[in-house]
């Protein structure tokens, strides 16, 4: 077993599920909590962000970070059973990653932005905050469904991964 | 790992099913039908002449919130559609 994930990614990665979860559940509802929630996200987002820069190897985007056209091809070969041998994130997951954060820096700013004297009442601004948190929601099942659907591709138990931080070895 | 997979699913029963009981925000100002409500513009005058910069308004259950500012601080205002009297008002 090989060190993958090191340890400030697994607790950004499990902080930034939790406060996602606790705002999704307090939207419209408690509206106290839903803007805690949303700080916590935009602090885990903007460290996620910069240990994407200055972390260690498979933490950093420029490991796994691949054009769109390979992130096809690679989603092509897995849906014939051919998931590949990537030690760290998979182009998919690394497409997923990446649209991840950038959905949820676009909510929690535009989030910020409402509570605002500026922003405030503005509904382009709340537009904004409902559509891209709706597709941040959207893209937690799928994210959710593909790790499921790759641990069992790769045999692999990819949840236990995030937690522990290791990875069976594969070839590079 | 049963334990703690008990533990979130009762957290998130608990998150998902009590939460709107603990709600703070403010949807129900009127059992009066629909077709009986004043238009949202009479709330949203309302709020002006209370002295609110009025930035807009929308339907939230059976009240008219109006997003107002005072003094620089932000307000929501949830008026009746029946009565447009002023039911609650919340800083934010």
């Amino acid at each position: 077993m090989l060190d993958v994930w090191d340890l400030p990614l697994r607790i950004l990665h499990w902080l930034l599920a939790l406060s996602v979860l606790i705002a999704w559940s307090s939207a419209n509802v408690f509206d106290t909590v839903h803007e805690i929630a949303g700080y916590m996200t935009l602090a885990a987002v903007a460290l996620r962000l910069a240990w994407g820069v200055f972390g260690t190897r498979h933490a950093r985007f420029q490991n796994f970070i691949r054009p769109p056209a390979a992130v096809w091809r690679y989603l092509v070969q897995a849906a014939r059973r051919q998931p590949g041998r990537y030690q760290g994130l998979n182009p998919a997951g690394a497409a997923m990653a990446i649209t991840l954060l950038l959905l949820l820096s676009v909510s929690t700013i535009s989030g910020w932005m409402q509570l605002t004297s500026r922003f405030f009442g503005v509904e382009w601004v709340e537009q904004v905050h409902t559509w891209s948190s709706n597709l941040v929601l959207l893209l937690v099942v799928v994210h959710v469904l593909g790790v499921l659907a790759m641990s069992a591709l790769q045999k692999e138990n990819l949840i236990a991964a995030m937690i522990t931080g290791q990875k069976r070895r594969r070839e590079s | 790992m049963k334990a703690p997979i008990k533990t979130t699913v009762i957290a998130l029963s608990f998150v998902f099913g009590l939460a709107p009981a603990f709600a703070d925000g403010f949807t129900n100002c009127t059992n009066a039908p629909k077709s009986s409500w004043k238009p949202a513009s009479e709330a949203e005058a309302a709020a002006k002449a209370a002295g609110y910069e009025v930035r807009r308004s929308k339907i939230e259950g059976s009240c008219y919130e109006v997003y107002g500012v005072n003094g620089g601080k932000l307000f929501e205002l949830f008026y009746s559609p029946e009565d447009l009297s002023l039911k609650h008002t919340k800083a934010k």
